[in-house]
């Protein structure tokens, strides 16, 4: 923040999106706020309080697993319902990702908001088939994956819906740090379904490339139909290499990353077959 | 801008610049147990209980925290009253230079609230922000573990008393 001289707590979702069309970029929504402490935008000079606004929740039915968009990280790794969803990855790993004291300040809202290339909770949620819930002029519902490409400038994140089809699949996530707290030098996040040891979907996501969360549906379309073996999963391992979009940075070369991702393949397999390779 | 900040069971009022986090407020205001260090939430030095839950203030905007209830280590228990879990720290030898642990009990306080059966995973688990430059962690473990046995059986007279 450069100077901030306004606070704002929005009264309801309309009073947000009034005030934040009003301001235009000069306003920012806030979630956990961490980010607008630790990187500072010059820009912004009103701060939108939301958590007035009844976003801070976790509620269950048919359609699937809706998640307000103040919801923190400890909550949601908490709640039974998390818990249940796809193996309960996502509950175990936003009880582990960060620090004890960020997680109960870091925001679903906020981290999808702000989308920082090294956030390890944005592509889980992408591999997880996550629909977000927009609050705007209209109400508008979109897959997640779809809004990261393509972000509603001042509309509200109201809630993620993680989608009953997908709540009998099996979530993995897989982080490479140098300490256990630190970001990701490369993530690798996955929803598989299987009947009967075959493969009958996938979504896999990969980020810190170090460019934000992707979808690789040509990784998807090499497992999809083949059994849940060595074989298939060594042929995967041999083409994500090539095919998922990795860069050099500071933190680790492209060939690097290249190794990390079929590194990340072979711990999905022992995931999911039991069997170390 | 005015708000309201319910400390130790304190209500208080403080004028805040709205983009003042709550570490700075705090320690302006007199409550020097509250600790900074790397102002990054890194370290956890800082960590007070927001509504029971650990935060690290340095990354806390105080004026998230109008209306809520902050307590320090301060309002856990001091030295005329010290807490099971302070008592805890000082009996196993958890204390070195002390720097780190106003945030280390908080974090302590807040996972035993809610779990007082505590594995020693479940203590690395609620502390990993507390980092301790003495490198005192096993004794801190150790005190939590101590803590959590002395207040289950504290629970188990209270119900016996019933």
């Amino acid at each position: 923040m450069g100077r901030v001289t306004e606070y704002y707590h929005a009264q309801s979702l309309e009073d947000a999106f009034a005030k934040a069309r009003e301001l235009g970029p000069a306003a920012a929504y806030l979630g956990g706020g961490i980010e607008l402490v630790l990187r500072r935008n010059a820009e912004i000079t009103t701060l939108i309080d939301l958590s007035q606004c009844g976003l801070n929740y976790i509620r269950s039915d048919p359609s699937g697993v809706e998640i307000g968009s103040q919801t923190t990280l400890a909550k949601l790794s908490r709640s039974a319902d998390v818990q249940r969803f796809a193996g309960g990855s996502l509950a175990y790993w936003a009880g582990h990702i960060a620090h004890n004291n960020v997680r109960d300040m870091i925001t679903v809202g906020g981290v999808i908001g702000r989308n920082q290339p090294w956030n390890d909770v944005v592509p889980h949620l992408i591999a997880l088939g996550a629909r977000v819930q927009l609050f705007g002029e209209t109400e508008q519902s979109m897959l997640l994956a779809d809004y990261i490409e393509a972000k509603r400038s001042g509309m509200i994140i109201k809630s993620v819906l993680l989608p009953q089809e997908n709540a009998g699949g099996t979530g993995f996530l897989w982080r490479f740090t140098r300490t256990e707290q630190d970001i990701s030098t490369l993530h690798f996040s996955a929803l598989v379904a299987t009947d009967a040891g075959i493969v009958t979907s996938a979504s896999l996501v990969f980020a810190g490339r170090p460019g934000h969360a992707a979808l690789y549906p040509q990784l998807s379309a090499e497992i999809v139909g083949k059994a849940l073996s060595h074989d298939s999963f060594s042929k995967l391992a041999e083409l994500a290499p090539s095919v998922v979009e990795v860069g050099s940075d500071l933190r680790a070369t492209e060939e690097y990353r290249r190794e990390l991702v079929h590194a990340a393949i072979v711990y999905w397999e022992e995931h999911m077959t039991g069997v170390a390779q | 801008m005015i708000t309201k900040i319910v400390i130790n069971n304190v209500e208080r009022a403080f004028e805040i610049e709205p983009d003042e986090v709550l570490l700075d407020v705090l320690r302006r205001e007199g409550y020097l147990e509250v600790k900074g260090s790397c102002h990054t939430g890194d370290c956890g030095a800082c960590t007070i209980l927001l509504d029971g839950r650990p935060v690290a203030s340095c990354l806390t905007l105080a004026a998230k925290a109008d209306g809520h209830a902050v307590t320090t280590v301060r309002g856990i228990g001091d030295q005329a009253h010290p807490s099971v879990l302070q008592e805890a720290f000082v009996k196993n030898g958890a204390v070195q230079c002390g720097y780190c642990i106003p945030g280390a009990i908080a974090s302590a306080k807040a996972l035993l609230d809610e779990n007082l059966n505590p594995t020693e995973e479940d203590i690395r688990l609620a502390m990993d922000s507390n980092y301790c430059r003495c490198t005192g962690y096993e004794q801190q473990v150790e005190a939590v573990l101590d803590a959590a046995e002395k207040l289950r059986e504290a629970a188990k007279d209270e119900e016996t008393k019933k």
